[in-house]
């Protein structure tokens, strides 16, 4: 009966599945760009979940200094990402990002 | 128990990092002589290709880190390429960013920065370093591609390549989670061993995941959708960059975590990267047929040439030899040196006509016959027309096509020939309107082009000449970064 | 052991409504909130499975840092704040349903497939591998050339960013 109420990796994995589906589908479908954004960053939580999961299960360390590493590159790209949304908001003042439509053709 | 750090090893990497460092300090304290960064910056790439001739010299590899960290020919190769075609950029982007309005210091960081990402990609075998390497090589990148901050264009390339780079990242990471699950641990020597085993139907999953990451970065179809506006809206040394340096380090990436990591469950990758390489060679071409604009032609072209380097890799499982492993390399020195030049020419003549569309090179062989010489060496160059260097590349790809002999390798290489034969028609049209169209009436102020940019056309030329008469250059630089496996 | 899982189940169904709600809401602004509970139920997470560092790391950046810059980027673009325009196409909204449904049935067959019912021993040393004294001796043991790089491209990133966003 332990294993039935012991928490394993699969938790986690589907979890986090779930998440990256749903960021998955926030990106190809929303057309602001900001949301997409907030979609990709779901998708990095999921990918660190899995992450973390692992690093747990199999006992190594690395897996929790990968996660360490994307943290710090998603900061990096919120950065540049919005100072170039901002950029372009200030040249094209007056629209709203809804107007901002990229990925189509 | 501490590391041991061989700083030798390191030399490239440590360079570029001062270089970057002092070009920033430089362009804070001395800002009234905008001429001082673009020397430094140039010299900091020119110093950091001391290191790689001194290691390759010296013949040892060296393995830091438990093998995440490997400086060997291999590497050296690498290096070698991205640092003179960083050199070469920075060569075609001195008029370019000193006459507009751009912020010139700035610029040349973040052109470095991303360099010091290839030249790290090049050792890399671990999926942390690839990983912090690709992100190190793309970033930057994302701010240069917007650099003409004024131009909706460019705003625009800049925001569609970001929001793809990020995308594909995120891609790329979910396949390296599930990898890193299987295999325990993120060396690649670890993840082939795991590979030899017979591991479920997920980690083909994972690699196909991790493989669509890089397609996005090297730009295959249909993963490709974001390439031609940004070359388009991108300011053109930086075009000229992306679909160079940062495309070859996608090629790199792929073919490091290829060659040390996948290559075990070659059913996993082999039929991906087949249809990638199919794809990228027909859709880029037949779109280059209608383009009015060289540079989104040549934008298309580079993709119809990315899906030529995936031919050796599509077939790689199935050759015994090094051949197709090779044949990546010498493809992409070839390709660095005719794309560059034929951006370079482009950039030449542009500062005179102010356009990029192809009628404005209408008649060109009369108004500017070295120009339209060179850009005719580079054209016929690209399409593959022996005794220019793109004769060679072909011939090492389909070398690599027979060496492996399957079904799908045999038709993979029909399907790249007759794309060699569609190649020609868009590239001999530029060279067709250069010399036997009448020129149209320019109006506006000729900027001669500088001694930098001429010097970029020159190099390029005398390697695509050379190379293409003497091809056992490349080929036994091929052979030496693969020797003993 | 029945303690952590209920703590696991209301995290979870609180983390994919949220992202869930990230993805549905018209106003970009609850989008942001939304992830807000998204990413303080990942460091719950973290916490859950014993790794310290990466739950602290992940509060301070994602939810101290990168939340805020959104809010930002949300100010500075004047996106809208009602109810208006911003939203889903209705024959794409089932139709992304249905797709997101397809990944997640195949990822979790495959997922279950291949690593169902894997233990997670916790205990003493799982807690002390979480630790900011493993993780940073692993960091500065195996992974200090990544690190190096990774420094270079912040600065890189912020000089980037300054250029991009400065008014001029």
């Amino acid at each position: 009966m332990m294993a039935a109420i012991q928490i394993t990796d699969t938790y986690y994995l589907v979890l986090s599945a779930a998440l990256f589906s749903i960021g998955a589908v926030g990106v190809l479908v929303r057309r602001n760009v900001l949301v997409m954004f907030m979609s990709v960053e779901l998708m990095l939580n999921a990918v660190n979940l899995t992450f973390v999961a692992f690093a747990k299960t199999l006992n190594d360390t690395s897996g929790q200094v990968i996660v360490f590493f994307t943290l710090v590159v998603a900061a990096a790209e919120v950065a540049v990402g919005l100072a170039i949304i901002v950029a372009i908001f200030r040249r094209r003042r007056g629209m709203t990002a809804d107007d901002m439509r990229v990925l189509q053709g | 128990m501490n590391p041991v750090i061989d700083y030798h090893a390191l030399a490239p990497e440590i360079v570029l990092s001062v270089t970057i460092i002092l070009c920033l300090l430089v362009d804070l304290f001395i800002p009234d002589r905008p001429r001082l960064v673009p020397q430094l910056a140039s010299l900091g790439v020119l110093a950091a290709i001391i290191p790689v001739l001194t290691l390759a010299v010296s013949g040892t590899d060296v393995s830091m880190f438990g093998g995440a960290f490997v400086v060997d020919n291999y590497a050296l190769a690498f290096d070698g390429l991205f640092l003179v075609v960083a050199y070469i950029t920075l060569l075609v982007s001195f008029d370019e960013i000193a006459d507009g309005d751009y912020y010139g210091g700035e610029y040349y960081v973040l052109l470095l920065t991303s360099v010091l990402g290839m030249v790290m990609m090049a050792s890399s075998r671990d999926l942390v370093s690839i990983f912090i390497a690709l992100e190190t090589i793309s970033i930057p990148t994302f701010v240069l591609a917007g650099w003409r901050k004024h131009d909706t264009k460019s705003n625009e390339a800049a925001i569609k390549y970001f929001l793809i780079g990020v995308l594909s990242s995120a891609v790329m990471l979910y396949g390296m989670s599930l990898i890193f699950g299987f295999a325990n641990g993120t060396k690649l020597s670890v993840i082939s061993e795991y590979s030899a085993g017979s591991p479920p139907a997920l980690f083909a999953v994972a690699i196909f995941l991790t493989i669509v990451g890089f397609a996005f970065k090297v730009s295959a179809v249909p993963f490709h959708f974001w390439a031609p506006d940004t070359y388009e809206g991108a300011p053109l040394p930086v075009t000229a960059f992306l679909s160079v340096a940062s495309k070859a380090a996608g090629f790199v990436a792929l073919l490091t975590i290829i060659r040390f990591g996948f290559f075990n469950s070659s059913d996993s990758w082999q039929p991906l990267i087949w249809v990638l390489a199919a794809a990228s060679m027909t859709f880029g071409n037949l779109a280059a047929l209608r383009q009015t604009n060289i540079v989104r032609m040549l934008a298309y072209s580079s993709i119809a040439q990315g899906g030529f380097i995936l031919v050796p890799l599509a077939v790689a499982g199935d050759v015994s030899g090094p051949s197709a492993w090779e044949a990546v390399l010498v493809y992409l020195m070839i390709y660095a040196a005719m794309n560059l030049g034929a951006f370079a020419v482009v950039m030449a003549v542009s500062r005179r006509t102010h356009s990029t569309e192809i009628s404005s090179f209408a008649g060109l062989g009369r108004v500017d016959s070295v120009n339209a010489v060179m850009l005719s060496l580079f054209m016929f160059s690209l399409a593959g027309i022996p005794p220019l260097a793109g004769w060679f590349a072909k011939f090492v790809i389909f070398r690599a096509v027979f060496d492996a002999g399957t079904t799908a390798a045999v038709v993979l290489g029909v399907i790249a020939a007759l794309n060699a034969v569609v190649a020609f028609f868009y590239y001999s049209n530029v060279v067709r309107r250069m010399w036997f169209d009448e020129a149209p009436e320019v109006v506006s102020s000729p900027r001669p082009a500088s001694v930098a940019l001429t010097l970029a056309i020159g190099i390029t030329v005398v390697v695509v000449v050379v190379v293409g008469v003497y091809p056992e250059v490349f080929a036994r630089l091929g052979q030496l970064a693969f020797a003993s496996g | 052991m029945w303690g952590q899982q209920v703590v696991f189940w209301l995290l979870a169904i609180a983390m994919g409504a949220a992202a869930i709600g990230v993805v549905r809401s018209r106003d970009v602004v609850h989008s942001v909130l939304f992830l807000v509970v998204v990413l303080a139920g990942a460091a719950a997470q973290y916490i859950l499975l014993a790794a310290e560092f990466v739950a602290w790391v992940q509060v301070l950046i994602y939810i101290g840092a990168v939340v805020v810059l959104f809010l930002f980027g949300v100010m500075l673009t004047r996106s809208p704040m009602g109810h208006d325009s911003n939203r889903l196409d209705n024959d794409q909204r089932w139709a992304a349903g249905v797709v997101a449904l397809l990944i997640f049935g195949v990822l979790t067959a495959l997922l279950v497939d291949a690593f169902g019912g894997q233990q997670i021993n916790f205990g003493p040393e799982l807690v002390a591998q979480g630790s900011p004294q493993a993780i940073g001796s692993d960091l500065f043991r195996t992974f200090i050339v990544p690190f190096e790089v990774v420094s270079m491209l912040l600065l890189a990133a912020l000089v980037g960013a300054v250029v991009m966003a400065r008014k001029d």
